[in-house]
């Protein structure tokens, strides 16, 4: 492998993981907002 | 005016406009003379080792904030701080086997930096595994915040290995008595864009991290004010007196 293959895979390895990280927070974000909400109204009934 | 960008989203932007600043930085400068265009890893393999001790060392604080105080917003702080810290010790780990392979020869060494720098990934993901142990955020936080204390010890054990022992990996690149190793201006200025890069993208992920940590405790709040089995409740310990008949 050439220089800037091993360059090149360690970018997509920090970029790459960087953006699945982010998009676990905001799935987990999403999913516990959803669950909190449908909470809520059986504690109003 | 009103804001173009609604609030919630703000740190996804500061993550993109910083990410982006430190990659075009890295790309344009020099080529080292020894290391030749690997050195380019160095922009992302050092700020993720020192954002990984920045984490541990705010999960430290937090902890000793909790013990004192017995607020339950420090140990969100240590919570979200040790799961990211995780996150960039995993990430320097990785870039750093990528970085051996050209220039030691080998993916991984029993080197005593590495050797180190492991054991801590797997402290603080045992840290994470005993916040799973319970659901009373009490109990789980007076847990946490003695491993996140005792575990901290690790941080100057990991970075002054390189001192201490007779190790492979190159000794500190900026913060050495004999001042920093890198003579480029254009590197260091790569080198301090990453760090500064990754300090924004720490933040802000501990921005959104605590945000789903008040969630998940709210949940909580309301599945225990509801009656409702809360998570990890619902497996109920057998009755052994009573035969299946008697079910």
């Amino acid at each position: 492998m050439s220089e800037w293959s091993w360059v090149t895979l360690a970018y997509v390895v920090a970029y790459g993981s960087l953006g699945l990280f982010i998009a676990s927070i905001s799935m987990r974000i999403r999913s516990a907002r959803e669950r909190l909400e449908a909470l809520a109204p059986e504690q109003q009934g | 005016m009103p804001s173009e960008i609604p609030n919630r989203s703000w740190p996804w932007v500061a993550i993109g406009v910083s990410a982006a600043a430190a990659l075009i930085l890295a790309m344009v400068s020099p080529a080292d003379a020894v290391q030749g265009e690997l050195v380019r890893i160095m922009y992302v393999h050092v700020p993720a080792a020192w954002l990984a001790y920045l984490a541990f060392a705010v999960t430290l604080v937090a902890s000793i904030g909790y013990l004192f105080t017995r607020n339950l917003a420090w140990d969100r702080v240590a919570a979200s701080s040790a799961e990211i810290g995780v996150y960039f010790t995993g990430l320097a780990i990785a870039l750093g086997m990528i970085w051996a392979r050209p220039t030691w020869g080998v993916w991984w060494t029993w080197d005593a930096r590495l050797t180190l720098t492991a054991i801590m990934f797997f402290v603080y993901i045992g840290y994470l595994a005993l916040r799973k142990t319970t659901d009373d955020p009490r109990t789980r936080a007076g847990r946490a915040a003695v491993l996140g204390i005792v575990g901290a010890v690790q941080i100057p054990l990991v970075h002054f290995s390189v001192v201490w022992w007779r190790t492979l990996h190159q000794p500190a690149s900026i913060l050495r008595p004999d001042g920093p190793a890198i003579q480029d201006p254009l590197m260091r200025w790569a080198l301090l864009a990453g760090v500064a890069a990754f300090t924004v993208i720490y933040l802000s992920l501990m921005v959104k991290r605590i945000e789903l940590h008040k969630l998940d405790d709210a949940t909580y709040s309301a599945e225990v004010s509801a009656d409702r089995p809360v998570a990890g409740a619902s497996v109920a310990i057998p009755d052994l007196e009573q035969g299946p008949g008697d079910v």
